[in-house]
């Protein structure tokens, strides 16, 4: 596997939450998403150049969506994961878990 | 309710030209939930650290799409080019003064802008045949004027920069492709 078909931690986290949005994946939401699953301070900046990057690899495709009044007339753009991005979530997961397997993670506290 | 207008203007001007649409309509959609939920003061506040955090990557992101390069670009040829031609026709108006003739500007002055227009023209080529043209044709370019103008470690500068930019380009491209 090329080096850059490799799945960083927050590309992982990126395409986690466009798979649980589905249809309501847009930056927005996306950035709702992992701020509330993840309590991280997500700017929407990050996502946007996370979901370039995935673009790039060919791990999501989007298609422009109508304007609305709310977002001052400006058109959203929808995200969705495609199959090599599936197979890449997979790879990762699988990685993870092999490396995770046998591996008794010590308390936090008691690793210091 | 709208969101602060600098701050706007600033995510506007920083961002690309398609991403700068959909980020500020996600931000003015959150904005607008935000203002019915805390109040307009505590929603301005989350919108100003939102554009602040965004300005990074999304600037990151403009560079590697190659918009601030062509922006880069086409400012110092603009600046540049105007620049040397007024060098030119500075000296060509002093020798033509009796007793002035010879007296040339300083070197550095039309290197500096040779650098300057090559290293835009390096950045801003493309990876691929299209940017091994395009670096060709600057290298000439400065090539051209350089000989004539500026001592050599300049002339160097601008070639070395001008044809090994894009090949780095190109070898990263290809590997990343690989």
């Amino acid at each position: 596997m090329p080096k850059g078909d490799a799945l960083g931690e927050f590309e992982q986290l990126v395409l986690l939450a466009i798979l649980r949005l589905q249809k309501d994946a847009y930056g927005m939401r996306v950035r709702q998403e992992l701020s509330d699953r993840t309590s991280r301070d997500v700017t929407i900046g990050a996502v946007y150049a996370t979901l370039d990057r995935l673009a790039e690899k060919g791990f999501v495709d989007s298609a422009t969506g109508d304007p609305t009044p709310e977002r001052g007339g400006r058109a959203k753009r929808c995200f969705r994961v495609t199959a090599a991005g599936i197979g890449a979530l997979d790879r990762a997961r699988r990685d993870l878990a092999n490396m995770l397997e046998g591996v008794v993670l010590p308390h936090p506290r008691g690793a210091q | 309710m709208t969101p602060p207008l600098f701050a706007r203007a600033l995510l506007l001007a920083v961002a690309g030209a398609p991403e700068s649409h959909y980020v500020a309509g996600d931000l003015e959609e959150e904005f607008a939930q935000l203002c019915h939920c805390r109040g307009r003061s505590a929603a301005s506040r989350w919108y100003l650290r939102q554009v602040i955090g965004s300005l990074p990557p999304l600037l990151a992101l403009r560079i590697r799409s190659g918009q601030l390069t062509g922006v880069l670009l086409r400012a110092v040829i603009g600046i540049g080019l105007p620049l040397m031609a007024l060098d030119r026709l500075w000296c060509f108006v002093y020798s033509q003064i009796p007793l002035k003739d010879g007296t040339g500007r300083a070197p550095e002055y039309l290197a500096f802008n040779l650098v300057c227009i090559g290293l835009a023209a390096a950045l801003s080529a493309p990876p691929g045949a299209a940017g091994a043209i395009a670096s060709g044709c600057a290298a000439a370019f400065a090539l051209a004027c350089a000989t004539g103008a500026t001592p050599l470690p300049y002339t160097a500068l601008v070639i070395l920069a001008v044809v090994l930019i894009p090949c780095c380009k190109t070898v990263r491209a290809r590997r990343r492709r690989l």
